[in-house]
């Protein structure tokens, strides 16, 4: 078969990527997303880039649908049922308020309110025990009545259903007889881990946005059978693999998230071709800068997530890529508060009406417009000259706000200017730390690995404020997420609450588990994506005994009691610098991934296709390292082949974006076409 | 001692710094005590640490005045805790006596004004070279889970008279000298707690806080040059003052005045605690004036001038007109608080205070209530107040140890113009506080949570109406002691501006076989089987509540969050008998209503 098809239908374009393995090439179309019918979008995207569906192997489709339905709070017309005494724990929550002196402080909106959420006589104890048995008389009433309110989803959650699902399960079964049609989850189905806030919370959200993708799915599926389509047809998730249609129905919020895991997906298969082992993924668009941690070709994930973030949001136990975001992007724009503190972001210009030089009516100066005003990138070779930027109106606003902070002149200017990018870059090094120094890993032991529109432009000063000492691009690193997504494989994560003191009978009872855990799910997933090979990651949750948080230790079925032990103890220096050998330990939880490859396209195929070497044009560039401007080659990437090498200062164009290199730095283009910065260790940057 | 002549008191700064850098050296100060935040909360071994956020990070300058400090605390600590602890050090010590590599812990009460669990620890900030300078202080301040006295957990106490039944006292000792551990202290501390691991855990990670904080200092002070330092520091102090000197400005000059009460100290059980509060502004200066408020009590719910008078005044200030501003020196110049002494806010070090936090909720409300007519579109309506405390501990069935478990509640907040009441929530005094889950306690401790539900018609009826109160019922399953610290049942959470006040909280233990007894404020042995009914109160509702929108009524009846009597009664909604607001019914209703006035 010829294509390996990757479709992602973001908030304002479907991105469409597929790979012709007859030509050895990439097909890369973009149309607007039709929120009114997202089926419709993705097979014009299908005719545009001419794919014939009969000649497809596989599809991956991401989608915002799931996201957009709890922005929008169009989801299904859901009922929650409870245990008896327990139906305000959605909206009684945790208690806490994430903002501290604010009188008004609210979270979102629940989805379910009070009047559909219904209790029944049960009781499952903290032991696991049944202390009072599920009232099936009374549940058969309840779902008599949820038939006549017109309820399309129906989500289940217990006390102590993680010790022991009996109950949901029962009840599952039951309101799924009732009620043909109607979408029924129990929130054991989805998650075994404790804290029945969040576990309600995750059953509710599925309820709530099942029905519109399950919908979806369904329509699209047979849409694209009737076009002749018969592979296989997948999901993308949050935790940075693909799932088969029936998972993805059962477990819509495990498609969160699935857009921006693309970029962390294909770094750590570009990290592994090129014997990285450890690389921060760095993604920088326009409104926000992404970063997440690969190690041996390994990103983490976390749990819970909150939907509309942690400050108002609601929780999720989904597993999802573990990237920090932050609102620094090209369209971050520069401003003076109150006070007459400067600050960039997260305030964003956004694409419209965007930076000054669009010349669309934005009249705040923004990181691209510094970058424009610094020479950092041309007028007039944006998107490959598509766009011209408007110069002088950049450099305009920018002289405006230097003014008010007493920078005088074209060399005032020029300060503003850098100023920005650095505070800009401060923000992003922020996203850095948390994920680095904060866990107790040392950046310069990283790669920075940088892509989106604006990452290759700045990587090279964000690896410089944070001491790493290489950075790579990849090849189109405007559009990496798509390729990324063209790369993934098929992954599920489970995880289940397991309290044991660490001891020789708890690791047999450890190993024990993840034996079933691994039975149950090679079962499950054999019948989703067939006979295929698996692959099984087992982590625990560990802590010293006490403690609330814990740390995911990695276990192998052979694991002895002294090496669990000590690649806990190791893993907790690492990460916080200090630790009481000897002390008691519990394992709190298991968690068990799968993987199983999917077929992706050869790396050396996705090289930028090399034209005739050209002498470099040359433009005056500003560099923080000189304090000053100097006359700097600019290149065209697509006349540098691989093994070209040379110092900085030098400036690489392309379509998607533009490379910055240091006066202190040196580049080379690699095996897989990559631009490989080496940051020499000259006198630390000093910023004024 | 808030007075803007600091603001060039100190080290001499002749230095200027460009606003880009100035900006930068914030942006990396603030970092520091957010980091030291998450890993103490990694790392900590006692749930009051982790989950309940009972502690505070902050670096202080060599004079005690604060620097930064980390937004993860509890608003219980803006008050300058660390500043305070830092120079009851140098009181005791002198500036000689505290050298490189020293690490000091105190929690004495006459400086502190807490309870003594609350233990700041700090490091110094020394420069390198030959003659190292003093630069400032790296400080810690936890919630030590138990130093003794007469109960479990220390301060959870009810009876106590003076502090020394509260736990022992520990006043700016060395734990660290000169880059040494002093182990006879190490040795002290750990044979007066109940729970030594826990405690050496808890202080293992404290002290880990401190270097770390000072390592990252000392980072930012190579990087950018110890002028440029001192300058931003400068800079963000004056900048922080202005904000706050705007922010009061923009209030209307006068005196303003409010009262409430507490409901007793639990030895005095009939005698209220009077919180009568002035609060005067004039230009862009604030005076929180305490002189009325009631005289230290017998009881443990007094607390020092530090720890309560001028915590409470701060708090209130944060609420009132610094809320986005991170703690530091400078936002707190324009506050200016009078108390004298022997205030039960401003008590003896040798009074009870093991309950010292209880009345600050209710004393920052007042503070607050007292600007309704200044600040009538941003004030809310009383909040519940009230901690709530409900501690149990006994032999754990399953482990055969000694366990300690303590919640507090949650309950309304008050309403303010366009917005009904939010909660249930924590006290003004909490933060990102979360509430332990129903499953971890039934999972680790003999109790089975029966409910927890949202109280009918416990918000305050307005035209904006007050949050609801919560009740929980608990049954016990193996014998253990219960503690119980509730207040406010005699105060309601007050409705401003015509909105009525909210339903008062409540604590009930029914013994097996049927016997009912309150609760509030005691000490009680539980048998298997007992069973406890705990409620929270609503917050005060803002506005006539016969303008309250009758759809919104319709709604508040519809989700039971208010009745079909009250509806009637307090709302003058006449509702069908598919509680649909019937319009004309509900004109006519409400004309009767006003009229009867």
């Amino acid at each position: 078969m010829r294509y390996i098809v990757a479709a992602d239908t973001g908030g304002t374009f479907t991105d469409l990527a597929a790979f012709d393995r007859v030509e050895g090439k990439l097909i890369m179309t973009k149309s607007l997303t039709t929120y009114d019918d997202l089926v419709n979008g993705l097979m014009d995207c299908f005719h545009k880039a001419k794919i014939d569906l009969p000649q497809a192997e596989i599809v991956k489709f991401a989608t915002t649908l799931v996201i957009n339905t709890f922005v929008q709070r169009n989801g299904a017309k859901t009922a929650l049922i409870t245990t008896e005494g327990h139906r305000d724990i959605l909206e009684i929550k945790r208690g806490n308020r994430a903002i501290p002196f604010d009188l008004r402080y609210e979270r979102d909106p629940v989805l379910v309110e009070r009047d559909l959420r219904i209790e029944v006589r049960e009781r499952i104890s903290g032991d696991g025990s049944v202390f009072r048995p599920l009232d099936v008389a009374q549940l058969e009433s309840i779902a008599a009545d949820l038939k006549h309110m017109g309820i399309e989803a129906v989500a289940v959650s217990f006390l102590n259903a993680y010790a022991n699902s009996a109950h949901e399960d029962q009840a599952a079964a039951l309101l799924r007889e009732r009620l043909p049609g109607v979408f029924v989850v129990a929130g054991s189905e989805l998650t075994r881990e404790w804290f029945e806030y969040e576990r309600t919370s995750t059953s509710v959200a599925n309820a709530y946005a099942g029905p519109r993708l399950a919908d979806c799915i369904t329509r699209l599926d047979s849409r694209m059978r009737g076009e002749g389509f018969s592979k296989t047809f997948y999901m993308m998730a949050s935790n940075g693999g693909v799932v088969a249609l029936k998972r993805a129905r059962q477990q819509p919020c495990a498609m969160l998230e699935s857009g921006p895991v693309g970029g962390c997906i294909g770094a750590g298969v570009y990290a592994t071709a090129l014997g990285l082992d450890k690389i921060i993924a760095f993604d920088m668009g326009g409104t926000t800068a992404k970063c997440g941690i690969v190690q041996n070709g390994q990103f983490e994930v976390k749990s819970p997530y909150f939907v509309g973030g942690e400050e108002r949001g609601f929780p999720v136990r989904h597993a999802v890529i573990d990237i920090v975001e932050v609102g620094a992007g090209g369209g971050s724009i520069a401003h003076l508060d109150e006070q007459g503190r400067v600050a960039v972001g997260p305030r964003s210009a956004g694409s419209t009406p965007g930076p000054v030089c669009y010349g669309l009516g934005g009249t705040e100066p923004t990181i691209t417009d510094a970058n424009l005003a610094l020479g950092r990138i041309s007028a007039s070779s944006f998107l490959g000259g598509e766009m011209r930027l408007d110069e002088p109106a950049a450099k305009g606003s920018i002289e405006a706000l230097a003014g008010k902070l007493g920078f005088a002149g074209a060399a005032g200017r020029d300060e503003m200017a850098q100023g920005i990018i650095a505070l800009g870059t401060l923000t992003m090094a922020s996203a850095i730390r948390q994920i680095t120094t904060e866990r107790g890993l040392d950046p310069r032991d990283f790669t920075l690995f940088a892509f989106g529109g604006g990452g290759p432009l700045h990587g090279q000063t964000l690896a410089r404020e944070m001491n790493i000492p290489e950075v790579v691009i990849p090849p189109e690193p405007g559009i990496f997420s798509a390729i990324g997504m063209l790369l993934a494989d098929a992954r599920v994560d489970e995880t289940r609450t397991f309290l044991r003191p660490l001891t020789e009978e708890a690791a047999t009872e450890m190993a024990e588990a993840f034996n079933q855990m691994e039975a149950a799910m090679s079962e499950a997933l054999t019948a989703e994506l067939g006979p295929v090979p698996l692959t099984f990651l087992r982590q625990a949750q560990m802590r010293f005994a006490g403690q609330r948080h814990f740390v995911q230790t990695g276990v192998t079925p052979t694991s002895t009691l002294p090496q669990t032990r000590s690649a806990f103890e190791s893993l907790y220096r690492q990460r916080f610098g200090h630790v009481d050998a000897g002390a008691p330990i519990e394992i709190v939880g298991l968690t068990l991934t799968a993987t199983a490859s999917i077929q992706r396209p050869p790396l050396e195929q996705l090289r930028p296709a090399v034209d005739q070497p050209a002498t470099p044009r040359r433009r005056s560039v500003y560099f923080a390292e000189r304090s000053g401007r100097l006359d700097t080659p600019v290149y065209s990437r697509n006349a540098l082949p691989s093994g070209f090498e040379s110092a900085g200062p030098a400036i690489i164009e392309e379509y998607g974006s533009t490379t910055v290199v240091g006066p202190d730095d040196h580049f080379s283009i690699g095996v897989l076409g990559e631009i490989r910065i080496r940051l020499s260790p000259s006198e630390k940057e000093r910023p004024s | 001692m808030t007075n803007a002549a600091h603001s060039t008191a100190g080290s001499a700064v002749n230095t200027t710094v460009n606003p880009i850098t100035a900006e930068m050296i914030r942006h990396a100060l603030l970092a520091i005590p957010n980091q030291i935040d998450l890993n103490i909360t990694r790392t900590a071994f006692s749930p009051i640490i982790y989950v309940y956020k009972d502690f505070a990070c902050g670096i202080v300058d060599p004079e005690g005045r604060l620097i930064c400090q980390g937004k993860g605390s509890i608003p219980l600590f803006v008050a300058n805790a660390l500043g305070v602890a830092v120079r009851d050090g140098l009181a005791v010590h002198g500036r000689e006596g505290i050298e490189p590599g020293d690490v000091i812990f105190t929690n004495d009460p006459g400086s502190l004004g807490q309870h003594l669990n609350n233990v700041a620890m700090y490091t110094p900030i020394f420069s390198g070279g030959d003659t190292p300078e003093l630069l400032g202080f790296m400080a810690v301040l936890v919630h030590w889970i138990d130093i003794g006295g007469m109960v479990v957990g220390s301060a959870a106490t009810s009876k106590s008279t003076d502090i020394f039944q509260e736990g022992i006292q520990f006043r700016s000792v060395k734990l660290w000298s000169r880059g040494k551990p002093v182990k006879d202290v190490y040795r002290i501390i750990e044979s007066n707690t109940r729970f030594p691991r826990m405690l050496m855990g808890d202080v293992q990670s404290q002290l880990a806080g401190c270097l770390l904080g000072r390592d990252m200092f000392l980072g930012i002070v190579q990087k950018y040059s110890l002028d440029k330092v001192r300058a931003s520091i400068e800079m963000m102090w004056a900048r922080s003052e202005a904000a706050a000197r705007l922010a009061i400005s923009r209030i209307p000059d006068g005196t303003y005045s409010a009262s409430s009460f507490l409901d007793s100290d639990s030895i005095d059980v009939n005698r209220r605690i009077e919180v009568n509060v002035e609060v005067l502004v004039h230009g862009d200066e604030m005076t929180v004036d305490f002189s009325k408020v009631s005289d230290q009590v017998k009881g443990p719910l007094n607390s020092g001038r530090e720890g309560g008078a001028v915590t409470a005044a701060r708090i209130a200030f944060k609420y009132l007109v610094a809320p986005d501003e991170p703690a530091n020196d400078g936002s707190f110049r324009p506050l200016h608080i009078v108390v004298p002494d022997g205030k039960f806010i401003s008590a003896k070090g040798s009074a009870p205070m093991g309950g010292y936090s209880t009345p600050i909720p209710t004393v920052v409300d007042t503070i607050i209530r007292c600007l309704v007519t200044g600040m009538p579109e941003y004030v809310a309506g009383g909040h519940h107040g009230n901690f709530g405390i409900h501690g149990y501990s006994g032999i754990s069935p399953i482990t055969k140890q000694l366990f300690h478990c303590s919640s507090t509640m949650h309950g309304g907040w008050g309403a303010s113009l366009g917005h009904d009441g939010p909660g249930p929530y924590k006290t003004m005094a909490h933060g990102d506080t979360l509430d332990i889950p129903v499953e971890m306690q039934e999972a680790l401790y003999p109790i089975r949570i029966e409910s927890q539900h949202l109280r009918i018609d416990s918000g305050g009826a307005g035209k904006f109406r007050g949050g609801l109160g919560v009740e929980k019922v608990s049954t016990f399953l193996a014998p253990c002691s219960s503690h119980v610290s509730s207040d406010r049942n005699g105060c309601a959470p007050w409705g401003i501006l015509g909105g009525r006040d909210a339903a008062v909280p409540d604590v009930e233990v029914e013994h097996v076989g049927g016997q009912r007894e309150s609760a509030r404020k005691t000490t009680i042995p539980l048998a298997p089987g007992d069973c406890m009914y705990i409620t929270s109160g609503g917050g005060g509702g803002y506005g006539d509540p016969l303008e309250r929108d009758p759809a919104s009524v319709e709604r508040d009846v519809r989700l039971g969050y208010v009745s079909r009597e009250s509806a009637l009664t307090d709302y003058g909604v006449v509702l069908d008998q598919a509680n649909r607001a019937q319009a004309e019914a509900t004109r006519m209703e409400r004309q009767k209503r006003r009229a009867q006035r």
